[in-house]
């Protein structure tokens, strides 16, 4: 375990060199933030409610997923893919440890980085440009909390997914792209799934992109109550465990490739 | 003329190197298309739920969009600079261009052009033409040239606001993600310039003037007289950013610091 | 008129440094350290139109950043720079083309593109007009054998090949001026030998000035009369390479095998009067450093009294000279 700490905690002090980007990295997120709001306050123009959502809860829904996005959002996809094209991997095999889950932790490190150094401040500045909406209920903030780190390990199987099958493919620029116009549009990161028409939520519900990032926004604006709170937690846990399985199966056999040709 | 046959023999090149991996040219052409759909699937969604912002109807959001396609495109393909800092500082590319006799600037925007940008313009076009169709709206034959001159005029403001914001490498070593921030703020001159507060709608006209990428030059067709002056402002806008910028990469040129050591 | 003039050149770099631990990269986040760096330090030299010049020394003695500074690449802190009668960063786009520049670890060449390619581009970058073109390079593509590596793309060239390429692109406008940055680091002696011979000729048929700089001093020994040595920044010789060996290099090497096992102590007594420097090379085989006149002695004392295998007499090799100069640190002569 150790070595993974150690991990988490290079990655903390490669992000602490990139030191201007943690000044610019907030204003990015109020800039957003300020955009959506505006363009939020123009659509609900007077409305109290749109889809049983205030104008104070659609303006905390933007600003807490864009925060939540700089903890789970990370490009181990990417990094994967380059090493793999490098033939970097096979180096990595003989090191002690199992490869995907160092990566994931150092997805890790640099989203805890993330947490306190932008999106805390972040979220801080924010609440005091604009009306947000805080819970007092402390509850509230634990399941938030519990389902951001869902957040994370889903959003991270599916980078991992996504690396490893760069193994099969060689070039899956296209994959890697794709996948991030899915998230973007599905997770709820720029909508609220509950916006989009009726036959949309059906189909998402058969796939698990709500999970990044429109079930913990929908807890901490307190859009979800009572049950609706434990059926998105469970939601997120049943995918985190289905995932492993191809995850599991593929790395197997990109392994027993990387062994047979070499790389 | 000189500059222009060097352009021509630059995209010559360039689609020779184009042309070896077209699997991936593919590849981009489907995801610039994806992308570009992102926010019209979001224009769609959210007009489920209202039917006009700020007096802007539905159809006049697809349109102001499509517009903005056009100029961004025509950026994207020209004016590849994201990763200046990168390729050009830090890996020292740089010396290479500094010894060869042609603006340096003028060599970067060659070296890095994506002509397959260009796609995303043509998108811009058609959802235009779709938004133009159900609003039935009319043209001149001199709108076509008026839409050349605002396209082009938004092209320039883009390219001067990056361009500036890529000197800053020539002063500073540290890497810093303010292109991205200025990407985001761009994204602002795509909706309706009155749905935000004063501040920032005189920021997006004289500061970082992205209103005349979008709104602005689209007002003119579809006919909201009211922004009539500033969109026939857009090309000069466009020039003005433009010279400041060139100005300034030509100062930071001299305080180039070379890569390594 | 001199294709280089440099006076009291200098360049300084602010540099930071970042503290340590996790703590030191906090602070970091704050504040940074940093100080000022002179990396080239008041040079002044002069090249005369045909002259080839090595420009010698250890890794960041400065000869990198003189170089971009005589290409116009970096702007000069102080001092004048006039290169082919021009300030190069000032007139850099008029400057460049009268001047060649080949950076060894760094591509001139189109990667992805076929090598001809890469010079048409480059001889409409140059303005080269297609008779002049044919002319000048129909001859280095012949003499630097790269015929048949034209229509294949530069990542599928072996180093060799590529640099052989490079050299061609560098002269595709024919510069009074060639600026080499260590041309010929990673290749095998067999492209070495062909690259100089390369620029003998390019010198000889075109009067061409050659500034190289390298860590293989036998480039040098093939090619350049005159060298100029940086040390920190500073010039610490510059002259001729001929004067370097005769105030350096005056004494002879002559190494001995011996039978059985022999102690320095016992050689430095047998020649201590005729300061002869003894170093081991293996197990039984010695060195003797000493004045010419000495040779003779040495070889009859030691043979008188040792028995011998073998003897070896040789000259001291630039390479050595040279360590020992940057071991002393001043050069005197």
């Amino acid at each position: 375990m150790d070595k993974y700490f150690e991990m988490i905690r290079i990655r903390f002090l490669m992000m602490l060199a990139y030191r201007t980007n943690y000044y610019t990295g907030i204003l990015i997120y109020c800039i957003n933030i300020g955009a959506y709001y505006f363009l939020w306050s123009a659509i609900y123009n007077g409305k109290s409610a749109i889809q049983g959502m205030s104008i104070e809860q659609m303006t905390t829904y933007v600003a807490v997923s864009w925060m939540a996005r700089a903890f789970y959002f990370n490009n181990i996809d990417r990094e994967i893919a380059m090493e793999i094209k490098e033939g970097k991997v096979a180096v990595e095999l003989i090191r002690p440890y199992s490869y995907l889950g160092m990566k994931t932790m150092q997805g890790l490190g640099e989203g805890v980085f993330r947490l306190f150094f932008l999106s805390f401040p972040g979220l801080i500045i924010t609440s005091l440009l604009f009306p947000l909406h805080f819970s007092s209920d402390i509850r509230t903030w634990g399941y938030f909390a519990l389902s951001i780190m869902l957040s994370f390990v889903i959003n991270s199987q599916l980078n991992l997914l996504a690396g490893v099958v760069t193994f099969f493919t060689l070039n899956n620029e296209g994959l890697l792209r794709a996948k991030r116009f899915v998230i973007d549009l599905f997770s709820g990161l720029i909508l609220p799934i509950s916006f989009y028409p009726h036959w949309a939520q059906e189909v998402m519900k058969y796939f698990p992109f709500q999970a990044i990032s429109y079930i913990p926004s929908m807890i901490f604006t307190e859009s979800f109550r009572g049950q609706a709170v434990i059926n998105g937690l469970l939601f997120q846990l049943v995918w985190s465990i289905i995932l492993l399985f191809p995850l599991q199966l593929l790395w197997k056999v990109a392994k027993k490739r990387l062994v047979v040709q070499g790389g | 003329m000189f500059y222009v046959s060097v352009f021509f023999q630059y995209m010559a090149q360039y689609m020779k190197t184009k042309l070896q991996y077209r699997a991936d040219l593919f590849v981009e052409f489907l995801s610039d298309l994806m992308f570009q759909s992102v926010n019209l699937i979001f224009i769609l969604v959210v007009f489920g739920h209202t039917t006009l912002l700020h007096g802007w109807a539905r159809d006049e959001m697809i349109f102001i969009y499509g517009f903005f396609l056009v100029p961004f495109a025509l950026f994207g393909a020209f004016f590849n600079i994201w990763d200046f800092n990168e390729r050009y500082i830090v890996r020292g590319e740089m010396d290479r261009v500094l010894t060869r006799p042609v603006h340096s600037l003028f060599q970067i925007i060659l070296e890095r052009m994506e002509l397959e940008s260009l796609v995303g313009g043509v998108t811009g076009m058609i959802i235009m033409g779709y938004a133009s169709a159900r609003l039935h709206l009319e043209f001149h034959w001199y709108d076509f040239f008026l839409f050349l001159l605002f396209a082009l005029g938004g092209m320039l403001v883009y390219a001067g606001v990056f361009i500036s914001l890529a000197t800053i490498s020539f002063w500073s070593d540290a890497r810093s993600s303010i292109m991205p921030m200025m990407y985001n703020i761009s994204n602002y001159g795509r909706y309706p310039i009155d749905i935000y507060n004063r501040v920032i709608r005189y920021i997006l006209t004289w500061i970082l003037p992205f209103a005349f990428v979008g709104v602005y030059p689209s007002a003119y067709f579809l006919g909201k007289k009211e922004w009539y002056g500033y969109a026939f402002l857009t090309p000069v806008i466009g020039l003005v950013f433009f010279m400041i910028a060139v100005m300034l990469w030509n100062k930071g040129v001299k305080r180039y610091r070379g890569a390594g050591n | 008129m001199y294709a280089i003039e440099v006076e009291k050149l200098r360049k300084e770099f602010k540099v930071y440094s970042s503290r340590s631990g996790l703590v030191g990269a906090f602070r970091d986040l704050f504040t940074r350290n940093y100080k000022m760096i002179r990396a080239v330090d008041d040079i002044s030299f002069t090249v005369k139109q045909g002259e080839m010049v090595g420009y010698i020394g250890e890794n960041g003695a400065g000869k990198s950043t003189t170089i971009k500074m005589l290409t116009g690449i970096l702007t000069p802190t102080a001092g004048k720079v006039v290169v082919n009668g021009m300030n190069p960063h000032k007139e850099r786009e008029a400057f460049v083309q009268t001047i060649g520049v080949v950076f060894g670890q760094r591509s001139q060449l189109w990667w992805d593109i076929a090598v001809q390619e890469s010079f048409r581009l480059l001889k409409k970058v140059y303005r080269v007009s297609d008779k002049e073109y044919k002319e000048h390079m129909e001859h280095v593509i012949e003499t630097l054998d790269i015929g048949p590596l034209l229509d294949k793309p530069v990542r599928k060239l072996s180093l060799g090949q590529r640099m052989r390429c490079e050299l061609a692109a560098a002269l595709i406008h024919n510069p009074p001026l060639l600026f080499l940055d260590e041309p010929t680091i990673g290749l095998d002696v067999l492209v070495k030998l062909k690259i100089r011979q390369f620029l003998k000729e390019i010198n000889e048929k075109y009067n061409t000035t050659i500034l190289l700089t390298t860590h293989d001093i036998a480039d040098i020994e093939a090619l350049c009369e005159r060298v100029i040595m940086l040390d920190e920044g500073k010039i610490i010789y510059d002259g001729s390479l001929q004067r370097l060996k005769e105030n350096w290099g005056e004494g002879k090497q002559v190494q001995f095998t011996f039978a059985t096992e022999v102690t320095e102590e016992e050689l430095c007594a047998l020649t201590y009067d005729i300061k002869a420097t003894w170093r081991k090379e293996e197990t039984n085989s010695w060195v003797a450093h000493v004045a010419p006149m000495h040779v003779s002695d040495v070889i009859s004392r030691i043979v008188a009294r040792y028995d011998i295998q073998d003897i070896n007499i040789d000259e001291m090799s630039t390479e050595e000279i040279i360590r020992n100069i940057y071991e002393e640190g001043v050069v005197h002569g």
